[in-house]
Order: C-alpha cells, then structure tokens, then sequence
C-alpha cells in the first residue's frame, strides 16, 4: 500500500484509544450520540441480537455455512464513523481504477471503512428532489423518512441475528430517495474500500422509490487481502412504491480474510418492478441473504446473481421469493463457476401465499464444477399455496462439457480458450439479463482476467 | 503435373475410444485441393466417425493407418491445432453454448490464429465480419445470438457455413448426414458451399451425406460410397444417381 | 372371470377399507412404549439373546433423539404414542395354508381379496394381521429354486446366519427416531432371500392390515437379492377409520447384489387416522437395479424417502412415486440417492396431486461423493393443484463433491387448466370425467409401471376421488 494510501485510511487507534469490541458499551455510545427514537431502535436489536443464539448448520438456513466455528466476533474490532474526505490522489489504485473503469452516473458515493467520504448528485437531479445522502446525516436532516424505513418493514432487527447486529452497530451508509415520478436516467455508484484488518464495519442502504420513479444503484465493495479475520455487514432495505422501477446492483470483489454478510430485503407494491443483481466474487466467506417479497398486484422481479470462487472461497447465497399478492412475478437465475476448493451454496424458496392466484414464480441454479476438489449444494425450494400458478424451479450441477470444448476447438481455439469461453458465456448469460450500462462490461471484464490468471 | 493431394487416409481403422468394436476397418481416400468428393453410405457405415476422427474428436481413435493432411500426418495433433491448419468439421449436430455470442466466438478464433503476442484488430475483425455475412446474406444482428442456442435446423446450418466463411478452411468436411435435414437447411449448405468455392478454387471439400439430395445441388467430382467402415466403390457424379435407383443393398450383397 | 374383478379388491378402491373385524388377540401389551414390552415382545417371540440386546440399545437410542421438527406436523405424536398398544398378538401361530388361519381373520382377508389374487397373480403371498404375520405362502416352484419368502420371525428362526449377517446394516437404528422405534419394538414383516441368478417371474406380495383401535404395527422386512436375481415385491395397507389415530411404521432394508435387479412397489393406502412413517432403503452393489415404486394415496400423515445406497460401481437406483393428498392428508414423500461408486447412475420421478386441503411435498436428497466418478442424477417433480386450498412443497437438497457428475433437478407446479377442461367437455365429457382423464394423464408415466390390476385400480380410484372436485 502506498505511503498516501496509509495516510488515506488511518485508523483512529494511531489517533487515539483502542477501538471497541461489539458489546453493549459500543451500542451505547452509538445510542447517545443520535436521536432518542433511533437509539431505541438500537438498543431493542441489540437485545434480539443477545438473545438469538449463533446460528449453527443445525438451521435449515444455515446448513452449509457454519459461523459458529469460523467467524470469531469476540476479537473484532468497531470503527466508529469518522469525518473523512475522499480525495483521489491518495487512494489506493484498486479503487481509484475501479471507480475510474465506471461508466457515467448520476451521481456518486465513496464509503471508506464504513464512513461516507464523498457524495456528489447531478444539479439536474437533485433538483427534482432526488437525495443521495450519508446515511448518517440524513438522520439528522431526514429523520421522519429514517424512522419510517429504516430496520422496520424491510429489514427489522427480529429478521435475524447479523439483521439485528447490523440494525445496533451500523455506524453508516446510503440513503436514495427518488419521488415520485422521478426518473434517473443515469445510474448512481456508489464504491466502497475496506481496509482495516481484524475490524466489524456494519453499513445500511436505504432506497425509497416513489410512485412510478425509476432508479438504478451499483453498490461496489472492494479491499485488499486482510491479514486477519475482517467483517464486512451490510444491510439492504429496498422500498419500490407503485409502479416504480427500481435495479439494484451489488459487486462484492473483497480480498480474502474477509467475511462479507450481506443482508438484502426489496419489498416491490403494486406494478412495480424491482430487478436485483448480486455479483459475488471476492471475500473468504460471502453470504448474501435476499429476500424479494412481491406484495402488490402486478409486481414483477428478476434476481439475478452469479459468483466465481477459488481457492477456499465459500459463497452462500440464500434466497427467498415471496408471492403475496395476485398478477405477481419473479424470475431468478443464479449461477457459479466454482475453480479450486471453493464452496458454492444455493438455498433459494419460492413462497406463493393463500390468494397470490396468476402468479409466475421461476428459479433457476446452475452450478459449473471446474475443478476436483470444487464443490457445490443446491437446494431449490417450493411451498405453494394458491392453485392458479406457474412455478418452476431447475438446479444443476455439472463440469464442462466435452462436446462444447470440441466443437470449440474445432474451430482453432485452444483447450484453455475453449474453457475460458465456456465460462464466460456461462456467467455471462445471468448478465445479459440485466443490460446495465458498464455493469456488464465490468464485470465480463473481471470474469476474462480471473479466468487468464 | 497433377497437385499433390491435400488430404490422404491409408488404411483408416478407428474406433470409439473405451470400447473395443471397430468402426472403420481401412478407409483409402485421396482428395486433390480444389475438388468437392462426396461421401455415401447407409446409416451405420461409419461415415459421421470418419467425420470426427479427420477433426481430432476426443471420443474416437484411429488404430491402425494413417492421416495425412497438406504431406503430414496429423493424427495426433489436438483438434484446434488441425483447426489452425486449415481443416474445418461443419457439425451435424453443433452443440449450443449458451452466453457466447456467434461473434465473440468467431474474434476468440481469429485470435487463437495469432502469434502470442499479436493482437487481433478489433475494428478490421468486425468489417471482416459483415462483409462475410453480407456474402452469404445474413442478417448482422445473427452474430450477437449466443452460438446455436435456441437455433432452427436451418439457422444451425448457417451458423456453420458463417464460421466456415470466416475462418476460410482449406479443407472443409461438411457432415450432413441427417436424413432429417429441410429444404431451407440444405439449400443454405448447398448455397454456402458454392459461393465459398467459387470465392477459393483451391478449397476442398468433402461432404457426407446419406441422400442425393444435397448432392443435386452441388455436383461432386468425385463420389464414394461407404459401407461397414469400407470404402468398397468410388466414381462419378453417376455413381450417386445410381445409388438413388438401387440402393446400398449392392455393396452389401457383393461384400458376402 | 375377467382380470379387474379378480383384482378390484387388492388395493385401491376409495375407502371401502372401513370393515372392523370383531375378535380376541391371544395377547397385548400395555399402552405406550416402555422397556418392559420391548422385553414382552421379544419374549413372546423367544428370541435369542442377541436380539433382545438389539431391541434394548434400540429403545435407548430412540428415547434420546429428539422429535424431528421438520416434515409434517408431528407436535401431537407423543400423545398418540402414549395411547396405543406397541404389540397386538391375533393369534398363535402363523399358518401356510388359509383353511388354518382363525376364520374371521381370514374373512378379512377374503374380503381385501388376497386368497384370491395369490392364485391367479403372485409368486407368493404373506399377510399381515396386528402385529404378527398370521400367513406366509410361497409357490412350490420357487421354493424347489430355493427362494426364501417367510415372516421375518421365521427368517431369524430358521436362517440365523444369513439374517444376522444382514439385519440393521442397511439401516442402523440410529438412522432416525423412527427407524430406532421400529428397531426397538419390530415385529411381523417379511424375510426374503431371492438365490444367485433367479428370476421370479410373478411378484410377492405382503398384506398389512391393522384391525384394531390404538395399535402400531412396526413391520420389518429384510430383503436379500443374491447376484444376477430378479424379482418385484408389493407391499398393500389398509386399516379401518377410527376417530382415534394409529400409528405405523416400518423398515423396510435391502441388500441387492451385483447385477441383480429388484424392484419394490408400495401401494399405500391407509386409513386417514394414520401416522404412516417409514424408513426404506436399498443398499445396490455393482452394476445391481434397484427400483423403488411409492405410491402414497392414504394416511393421515405419511413421512417416506425410498433410498438407494449406490455402493458399487455401475450400480443404478430408480424412485418413482405418485402422492395423493387429499381433504387433511399431508404426504411428505421423496427420495434418496446416494452416489458412492463411479459410473452410478439415478433417477426420482415424482408426481403429486394435491386436491382440498392436502398437501403433498417432496423431499428428496441427492448427494455424490468424492471419487463418484461419471455419475449421473436426474430429479424430476411435477406437482398438479386442484382446489385454491390445495398445497405443495418441494424440498429438494442436491450435495455435490465429485467434479464430473452431471445432476440435474426440475420442478413444475400446474393446475387442471381452463382451457384442458374446456376441451375435454366440448367433446362430451362432464367435469369430472374430464378431471379425472386430466389427472390420470399426470401420472401415467408411472402407473404405466404398475402390475396391470393395480393401474387398474389407481385409474378408479382417481376417478372415484374427483368425483365433485371441481367448483
């Protein structure tokens, strides 16, 4: 790292105290520092926290994932939000290329270590009464549109352990707020760096679509490899108001070490559509837990989500469709392409509710094993309680196939070629499904430089 | 003088790999550069096998025999170092790759023509492109389809001889053995073939077929017919017209 | 005679099961299940030592495994368990021939058809009565071939080495709460041995029926198809409905050897007062066939995963299964397959039929082992909804370790359409009609395997349950 780029994320410890531990006292801090209705929200999910016992491979949930053995809370460390400026110069290149490799937004978000550094909006935009804000700040200047959002419909504390842990601790994040009838043509980026090994960082989004708005958002998280066992907790609350068009983008391209938890609820009304995109390919440990709950007649939703794990990776993603209104569909594909040792781990359900008649439900999961010790579990779920529906779900695991490879070579690619266009084509069809500008190229991008090295 | 051939099998036997049956039991066969050969025979003959050992398939070996190809034997080089020399397999059944789309296929094996550190130019690829997919009338938005997948028979068959047009083999081998082929997909081979011979004189071709169809509209100089892995007749363009009125059953009937 | 008379009572028929049959057992144990009739059962069999120990360890494991929490709803079975009689003695000894058996247990039987059918259809006939089998009867032209078809007491009694040597180690006691309960208290099944390349060319088939209030019947059958045998073993339930629940469950272990080919079909149709929950398995050796064929029409709750154990290489493992679930039945059916060998292959055909309040779910597990080199599964699940009030699960977990293994799952979930309907009828046929050809049409791929009279009987009986299904 270079001497700029240390000056760039120091760590208050080289400025002050020791960091705090995830306990009571830091929750305390935190609640005496904001308002007093967030502070009981605070308090209250750190309580859900205490009494909600670590989740172990005993739940159905957690089957193929044991954080009870491997992630180590007690030694981690909090960083409390600080007041920093992103300047570009220092920053490390990692960061600065990827930002750098984006193509136009609408406006910008740069979290350093879980503290907003940098926002900037189009004048055009924010005109029209479009925020795009620290998620902190916007406490202080948006404290009605908080309390009614944040850790409540979409993502309460009682959703779970790491909701509850994220909904005590998290320091902050980003608020998108689009009214009504708004469209934004452009996406808003937003890039995270992490930096500090053996550290928690606990980070919110709160994106609120109103009535017939559109919005796309790219939420970046890029760091180095970690020494140490470092904790990345993110928390995702999507509201889709009627008729709105909502795309929600994650790129998590973590360095090894870390643990990345990524906590996702998008809640789409009435003829909404609200399309998500969760790309894994970095962290030790990445799990993403999302849950697309159709609650209004006529709302649709595409998830889609690939990952590419080496090495010892471990991805999890953990997916639920929930069907509660009529006319509803969602339609999801993920896929992994597993090299090394890595782990894939699909767990998706699809739920139609008593009266979600007309219902379209798709699920989809497929699983390409590149290497002998590459391993995958796939457990595509149906609960079904309306009559008048179409609902499918396939999973497959499988290597490359030969013929492909000849049929390849046949026309002068190399054996390594051949492969390499496999792969890509074949993660490369979940992002053909959701043509973002940039989005796509990134990451085919990222996908070619993994498979060449 | 007359040119030295570009193809020559002696004594061809090959079999499936793991198994211990032989398919072809000693094929002898001679190609000339420039000339179109057709070859015939009954389902079973062994005429898709020849097929896939000439392009290096995995899943089939040659044990005995041998295949040379412009003076050297090329048995045991992979099928894309047999791709790079020129050779070129239009599959009866090309597989479907989802995610890949016909053009990026095509660039990935423009390049893997290059030298290691050569580059292929993006823009003069992309012109080369169009130009030979306006030759063969097709559409430009075909090359952004994902190779084969959710194709037509006939739509296959073009996506063949595009590949064909573009990667401008010296040997084209055409399995079209399916008897199950319609009139768009056999008049898309046929025409294919035609204006890439009459485009490169010096192009062999070998086409496979178990019909005279195909063979009405592109004259063959030379027909084969194959029986039980055998060549056991070759002729003029006669011969397949002759094999329309008779049948296969002849050959069988003098081999016993 | 034509051939579905002969056959109309062997099984399927809407519940026309409801007879009780009045008599004494010769012997009961007291409610509930506690180590004193673990020692009163084993003593009334007279057992050899090494059994009751068998028995003991059993019950102990059974009382430490918690209550499983997933599948149906089992929060009330602990009542239930308390309440029913573990072991029902009807009477002395089993007998081979009909004319011995005590006559009202034999009207029974007459009256589900049995006497009958085994003349005209089967190879061999055991019949379950309570808790013991009270008939066991194999063809003299099998028996000459040296096949073994006996009640499983007879089985330990007359062929201690090659039971012992077999018994528990398809399914340890430990495998589940249920398979432990059985291991504890088991007591009528069959005991088969089917010798080096033997065919059978007509199958066997076991009858259980529970006659009684409150009682648990806990088969347990052992099953041994020698190298390069065939044979094809049908199992039938049924019960009288009684306001209290009863309870059922079996284990069913077999062994088939290499290059064998067995194929066990379970028509199930129980009262809809009954816990139905039975643990199956085939442990398939190379290149051996095992084929699980589950149809699951009764019950109150049925909880049953026909394994195969694929041990060795080339060995192939088939689970077909129809689930009816109709007004309050829950059927949580499914299939395992285990690839532990190269070139193993699998197959789970699964189609459900939810009509009412049932609810069918499948539940199924497809796990390949390291080194299962070219192994190859193939899951397929089709669930049809009749009712808005209808519902279907589909619980399926695929465990991957081996790199060049191509497996594969899909789902469907469909109601009788519209349009189907409105086809069907145009052409003259009532809604019911046309509902019942649309649902037989659903599982016809599997039915199609079933002996003749069987399909027959399905095809009434489907009829008979959709008559008013629809509106």
């Amino acid at each position: 790292m270079s001497e700029s780029a240390t000056t760039l994320l120091r760590a208050p410890e080289e400025s002050g105290g020791p960091l705090p531990g995830l306990d009571r006292n830091a929750v305390e801090a935190l609640v005496a520092s904001g308002p007093p209705w967030l502070g009981q929200r605070r308090l209250e999910a750190w309580r859900v926290y205490e009494e909600t016992p670590m989740p172990t491979t005993k739940e159905e949930e957690w089957r193929y994932t044991d954080l009870s053995k491997t992630l180590r809370l007690g030694e981690l460390r909090l960083l409390p939000r600080q007041e920093r400026e992103f300047a570009p110069e220092g920053a490390p290149a990692l960061l600065t290329g990827s930002m750098r490799s984006d193509w136009a937004a609408a406006g910008h978000v740069v979290d350093l270590d879980g503290s907003v550094a940098h926002t900037d909006l189009e004048e055009e935009v924010a005109r029209k009464g479009v925020v795009l804000a620290s998620l902190a700040r916007a406490v202080e200047t948006f404290p009605e549109l908080l309390e009614a959002h944040l850790a409540t419909e979409a993502l309460p504390a009682s959703s779970g352990k790491f909701q509850a842990l994220n909904a005590a601790l998290w320091t902050d994040g980003v608020l998108l707020f689009v009214p009504r009838g708004v469209h934004v043509e452009l996406p808003v980026r937003v890039t995270r760096w992490f930096s500090g090994p053996g550290r928690a960082v606990f980070t919110r989004t709160l994106i609120v679509a109103e009535e017939g708005s559109r919005v796309s958002f790219v939420d970046e998280a890029l760091s180095a490899d970690f020494p140490a066992q470092t904790l990345v907790s993110s928390a995702v609350e999507v509201f889709a108001r009627r008729g709105a068009h909502v795309q929600f983008v994650s790129l998590q391209r973590m360095g090894r070490g870390a643990f990345h938890l990524s906590q996702q609820r998008t809640l789409a009304d009435a003829d909404a559509a609200l399309d998500t995109l969760n790309v894994s390919f970095g962290a030790s440990v990445a799990r993403v837990d999302l849950n697309a709950e159709l609650r209004g007649a006529g709302a649709h939703s595409d998830m889609l989500g690939l990952c590419f794990g080496e090495a010892d990776q471990h991805f999890d993603h953990n997916t639920s469709q929930d069907h509660g209104a009529p006319h509803t569909k969602s339609d999801l594909l993920y896929k992994a392409a597993l090299d090394g040792a890595a782990r894939a781990v699909f767990r998706g359900i699809i739920r139609v509710h008593p009266g979600a008649q007309q219902t379209d439900a798709y699920q989809t999961n497929r699983n390409l094993i590149l290497s002998p010790d590459a391993r995958a579990e796939s457990l595509p779920n149906l609960e079904i309680e309306a009559d008048d529906v179409r609902c499918s779900h396939g999973a497959t695991v499988g290597q490359l196939d030969e013929e492909h490879l000849f049929y390849l070579m046949s026309r002068g690619l190399t054996r390594a070629q051949a492969e390499r266009l496999v792969v890509t084509g074949f993660l490369g069809e979940v992002l053909s499904r959701l043509p973002l500008g940039g989005v796509v190229e990134k990451v085919s991008g990222i996908i070619e430089e993994r498979l060449r090295a | 003088m007359s040119k030295a051939p570009i193809l020559s099998l002696r004594g061809l036997c090959a079999k499936v790999v793991d198994e211990d049956v032989e398919i072809l039991h000693g094929v002898d066969l001679e190609l000339i550069p420039g000339e179109v050969h057709a070859l015939m025979g009954p389902n079973g003959s062994g005429k898709s096998t020849l097929a896939k050992v000439l392009a290096g398939h995995p899943g089939y070996e040659a044990t005995a025999g041998s295949v040379e190809y412009d003076g050297e034997d090329i048995l045991d080089l992979e099928p894309d170092e047999r791709a790079r020399l020129g050779v070129f397999l239009a599959f009866q059944y090309p597989v479907e790759i989802p995610g890949v789309s016909i053009a990026n296929f095509l660039r990935t094996a423009m390049q893997a023509r290059l030298e290691e550190e050569e580059e292929l130019d993006l823009f003069d690829f992309q012109d080369e492109l169009l130009e030979r997919m306006d030759l063969l009338d097709i559409d430009p938005s075909f090359a952004e389809r994902p190779v084969n997948d959710g194709f037509s028979g006939g739509e296959k068959k073009r996506n063949e001889i595009l590949q064909m047009a573009v990667l401008r083999p010296r040997l084209a081998v055409m399995d079209e053995t399916d008897s199950g082929l319609d009139i768009d997909a056999l008049q898309v081979v046929a025409g294919g073939v035609k204006t890439l011979s009459a485009e490169d004189p010096e192009m062999t071709v070998l086409v496979i077929t178990h019909y005279q169809r195909l063979l009405n509209y592109l004259r063959p100089d030379h027909v084969h017919v194959m029986v039980d892995g055998r060549i056991v007749r070759s002729g003029g363009a006669a011969l397949a017209e002759n094999l329309e009125a008779e049948g296969y059953e002849q050959f069988r009937a003098s081999e016993s | 005679m034509p051939q579905n008379e002969v056959v109309q009572d062997l099984g399927l028929d809407q519940y026309k099961y409801h007879f009780i049959t009045e008599d004494e057992p010769v012997f009961r144990s007291g409610r509930g299940l506690n180590e004193r009739v673990v020692r009163e059962i084993s003593a009334q069999k007279e057992e050899p030592a090494w059994m009751l120990d068998f028995r003991l360890r059993a019950l102990a494991i059974y009382n430490a495994k918690p209550m499983p929490t997933w599948g149906g709803d089992l929060s009330n079975l602990e009542a239930v368990l308390d309440q029913i009689h573990f072991y029902v003695r009807p009477q002395e000894k089993m007998e081979r021939s009909w004319d011995d058996v005590p006559v009202n247990i034999k009207d029974t039987f007459e009256r589900l058809g049995i006497p009958e059918a085994e003349q005209k259809v089967l190879a061999g006939v055991g019949a379950q009565y309570e808790s013991e089998m009270v008939y066991h009867s194999l063809k003299e032209e099998w028996e000459s071939e040296g096949v073994i078809f006996d009640s499983i007491e007879d089985g330990l009694r007359n062929h201690p080495e090659l039971f012992r040597e077999h018994f528990g180690t398809v399914i340890p006691s430990a495998d589940n709460k249920f398979s432990a309960m059985n291991s504890a208290v088991w007591s009528g099944g069959s005991f088969v041995y089917i010798p080096k390349g033997v065919e059978l060319r007509t199958p066997l088939q076991a009858y259980f029926r529970v006659n009684q209030e409150q009682m648990g019947q806990f088969e347990r059958t052992l099953i041994i198809a020698d190298e390069g045998s065939k044979a094809h073993y049908i199992e039938g339930c049924t019960a009288p409905v009684y306001s209290t629940e009863s309870f059922h469950s079996g284990v069913i272990e077999i062994v088939v050897k290499g290059g064998a080919h067995f194929r066990y079909t379970t028509i199930q149709n129980w009262s809809n007062n009954m816990y139905n929950l039975v643990t199956q398995r085939a442990r398939v050796h190379e290149n051996a066939t095992m084929e699980w064929l589950d149809g699951n029409l009764g019950s109150k709750l049925t909880m049953k995963y026909p394994s195969c154990f694929l041990v060795g290489e080339g060995a192939h493992g088939s689970i077909l299964s129809i689930a009816y679930a109709g007004n309050g039945q829950h059927q949580d059916t499914g299939g395992k397959v285990v690839h532990a060998a190269p070139n193993t292959s699998s197959q789970i055909v699964s189609k459900s039929i939810s009509k009412g309040t049932g609810r069918s779910t499948y539940r199924g597990l497809c796990k390949v082992y390291e080194g299962s080199r070219h192994a190859r599964s193939n899951v397929e699940c089709d669930a049809l909804l009749i009712n808005d009030t209808s519902r279907t699960d589909t619980y399926p977990y695929i465990e991957i370790e081996e790199q060049e293994a191509t497996v594969g799952h899909e789902a469907t979930v469909s109601k009788v359409g519209e349009e189907q309907l409105f086809y069907l009828m145009s052409r003259g046929l009532s809604e019911d009609e046309a509902m019942a050809l649309i649902v037989r049409g659903f599982i016809e791929p599997i039915a199609k395997l079933l002996p003749l009279e069987y399909a027959v009987e399905l095809n009434r009986l489907i009829e008979l349950e959709m008559e008013g299904s629809v509106g």
